[in-house]
């Protein structure tokens, strides 16, 4: 196993008053494979409108061997909230994020496993492909859903979100399986077409304009969307649910969504 | 004493051409005709900023072009996140100009639509736009809906000039040809002129849109007693006049883009004017604030591919409101200098943000001082434009108009100073590049 551990270097994101965030996106198990330490150490990331090797930013230290991206572990440590796209676009091996992580942790990944020892940014998992994404904390809004202007968001892979979601979590959703256990804010599973979302705590409105899929919700359901039609009560691991169907918003051809909300 | 007539109003996004301007011997206007309350008192000017001014041990020091335009290339060379925020009060000549000063400084450039109809454009992209011009409304719609907008403060001459009191080619009779809806969460103005008042609850417009749409489409039989505050029997009233109708248009304004599920209100809203199309001809169009608000977000898209909230820090446009807005940067606190012209963020924008950007190098331009002024460190006046510089700029119905230069003014105008601030930055870079 070759773990690389990038440590934040206190105030290295300092500019005046601000605190500028930096992307590195290419700090990925898959990327970093077959790579030197000093070739790691001298990695280019963006930080605002200027480039910098990854040493200015992060303390690196590097140590073990891999055969394979799969055997290599990244490890970020330090105030991450202003570190952005962690794991981006990843295919193997793991990342470990201890603390809270900035925007698009984990989005487009297809591979690999992601744990973030905290809460993560907006657009965590956004248009994830495969592998896992485990939150220990909250997760911010557009949680695995997709990009402005595109129409598909995440296809597969397995997220867990041990606190609350955000909002629009899972918007054009069509694979894959997320499990928050708090509860999700408003519009959770917005034009899904596919996939499940398994909501433990409360939701408000979701599964607006469903086409597919499937969204359990354990807790209450705050304003119900009005153009969902009750159809039977089942019953699920012992416990009763309301079984819905819609999104009647989009027509009858169309509406092919379940909404399950706990009796 | 000269006498313009045809003027063009640069206040609001409905920028009424009928107006009459007088101009005395000594080159100043004297009278306003034709235009509201708010577009003749700008026309008519008041309480300019009088020079530029560069801020010195926390005062203001008066200094010449040369100087501010100096300074202000300076702190947006050195600036790791700047940010270029306003551009809608002012000629996209100017937000030309603006789109090449933050391509050459990897910078983040957004209008004030992003607090504004920003949400509007996200919906757009996402589903489309029925929409139409100003003027097939006025000839043409006989139900006009105005949903989470007051016309009668926020757009004065709208209903007259362009809907509910305005007579067209077949709808003679004005208001007697026609019907007004509004739908809001208060009994306003507006709604006390209109034949039908919805009530909603705050928050709840994306459940009223999402359950008109069923009942649209036939599905009546799914939706609950009350919706949003709403009752059933309303919502099927509402239903049955659009069905009846044969041209209805929407107008929606920051009541339902800024409340709740905010851009996925307005994508609900266009859905609904879909489902009516299932029965007749409907419309929708967005209530512009600023008269060229539009204008920046067709420069914005036409040269960098997206309309607004554009970060190229990594040379490349990179389009994600929610991240890249003006908001978003100034309440995360990433940005290190900012470019405010033709806006006030200090009165609009959330108390952290106003605070960031106090904390950081701010630039000004405007032909107006106000609370964002009191912590600008480099002031630079400008011309008004459309009174005493002219333009291109484009309607809330994307009809493009130029605006005139009336009179003659000893400010520059706010084209030449971003030109001249950009031709500061590339001398710095090249310099820094030697």
């Amino acid at each position: 196993m070759r773990q690389i551990v990038f440590k934040l270097r206190d105030g290295a994101l300092r500019s005046g008053a601000a605190e500028v965030p930096v992307d590195v996106s290419p700090l990925t198990p898959d990327k970093l494979f077959g790579e030197g330490e000093d070739e790691i150490k001298s990695t280019k990331v963006w930080w605002g409108n200027r480039q910098e090797n990854v040493e200015r930013i992060f303390e690196v230290s590097v140590s073990g061997d891999a055969s394979g991206a799969e055997e290599v572990k990244v490890v970020f440590e330090g105030e991450l909230r202003k570190v952005k796209r962690i794991g981006y676009e990843m295919s193997a091996g793991e990342i470990v994020a201890e603390g809270s992580v900035g925007m698009h942790c984990g989005a487009r990944m297809r591979g690999g496993r992601i744990t973030v020892n905290g809460s993560a940014d907006c657009w965590a998992g956004c248009e994830m492909h495969g592998g896992t994404l485990i939150i220990e904390g909250d997760a911010g809004d557009n949680l695995c859903a997709c990009y402005r202007g595109e129409t598909t968001g995440m296809t597969g892979g397995t997220v867990v979100v041990k606190g609350n979601a955000g909002e629009c979590i899972a918007q054009y959703m069509a694979g894959g399986e997320i499990t928050v256990r708090g509860n999700a804010d408003m519009l959770a599973g917005l034009d899904m077409k596919g996939g499940k979302i398994v909501i433990e705590g409360d939701a408000v409105m979701p599964g607006a304009n469903m086409s597919g899929g499937e969204i359990i919700v354990k807790g209450k359901v705050i304003d119900m969307m009005p153009s969902f039609k009750y159809e039977e009560t089942v019953t699920i691991d012992g416990e009763e649910y309301k079984k819905y169907r819609g999104d009647f918003a989009i027509g009858e051809k169309k509406a092919k969504g379940t909404l399950l909300i706990r009796s | 004493m000269a006498v313009y007539t045809d003027v063009l109003c640069p206040f609001c996004g409905c920028i009424c051409d009928d107006i009459v301007v007088e101009v005395g011997e000594d080159g100043k206007i004297t009278k306003v005709k034709g235009a509201c309350a708010i577009g003749r008192s700008k026309i008519m000017g008041h309480d300019r900023m009088e020079s530029p001014a560069i801020r010195e041990d926390g005062e203001l020091r008066d200094c010449s072009y040369d100087e501010a335009i100096k300074r202000a290339a300076e702190i947006l060379a050195d600036a790791r996140r700047p940010l270029l925020y306003g551009w809608s009060s002012t000629v996209c000549e100017t937000d030309r100009a603006g789109v090449e000063l933050a391509v050459e400084i990897g910078a983040i450039i957004d209008n004030t639509a992003s607090v504004c109809h920003g949400p509007s454009i996200l919906a757009i992209q996402d589903v489309g736009l029925p929409s139409c011009t100003l003027g097939q409304i006025r000839n043409r719609a006989d139900i006009v809906i105005y949903w989470g907008s007051n016309p009668v403060f926020a757009h004065p001459n709208h209903m007259k000039r362009y809907s509910y009191l305005s007579k067209g080619r077949f709808t003679p009779g004005g208001k007697k040809d026609r019907k007004m809806v509004v739908v809001d969460v208060r009994e306003t103005k507006s709604a006390k002129l209109a034949d039908l008042f919805v009530k909603v609850r705050p928050g709840g417009d994306f459940l009223v849109f999402s359950a008109l749409r069923a009942i649209l489409r036939g599905h009546e039989d799914v939706v609950p007693d009350e919706v949003a505050g709403v009752e059933k029997k309303d919502l099927l009233s509402l239903a049955e006049m659009i069905k009846n109708a044969n041209f209805i248009i929407t107008f929606f304004g920051m009541g339902v883009t800024h409340s709740g599920a905010r851009h996925n209100n307005i994508a609900n809203a266009i859905e609904f004017t879909r489902a009516a199309h299932l029965h007749t001809k409907a419309t929708i169009m967005p209530m512009r604030g600023h008269y060229n608000v539009n204008g920046f977000n067709q420069v914005c898209t036409w040269l960098l591919g997206y309309p607004f909230s554009i970060d190229l820090s990594q040379g490349y446009p990179w389009y994600n409101p929610g991240e890249t807005g003006a908001v978003d940067v100034l309440v995360h606190g990433e940005c290190d200098a900012a470019l405010i012209i033709s806006s006030d963020p200090a009165s609009h924008f959330p108390a952290d943000a106003v605070r960031h950007l106090a904390r950081i190098p701010v630039i000004q331009i405007d032909p107006y001082p106000n609370p964002t002024t009191e912590f600008a460190d480099v002031v630079i006046p400008s011309a008004i434009c459309g009174v005493e510089a002219e333009g291109s700029v484009y309607r809330m119905d994307s009809v493009p108009l130029r605006v005139r230069k009336i009179v003659d003014s000893k400010f520059m105008a706010d084209e030449e100073i971003i030109r001249r601030i950009l031709e500061e930055v590339r001398a710095i870079k090249e310099k820094e590049g030697e």
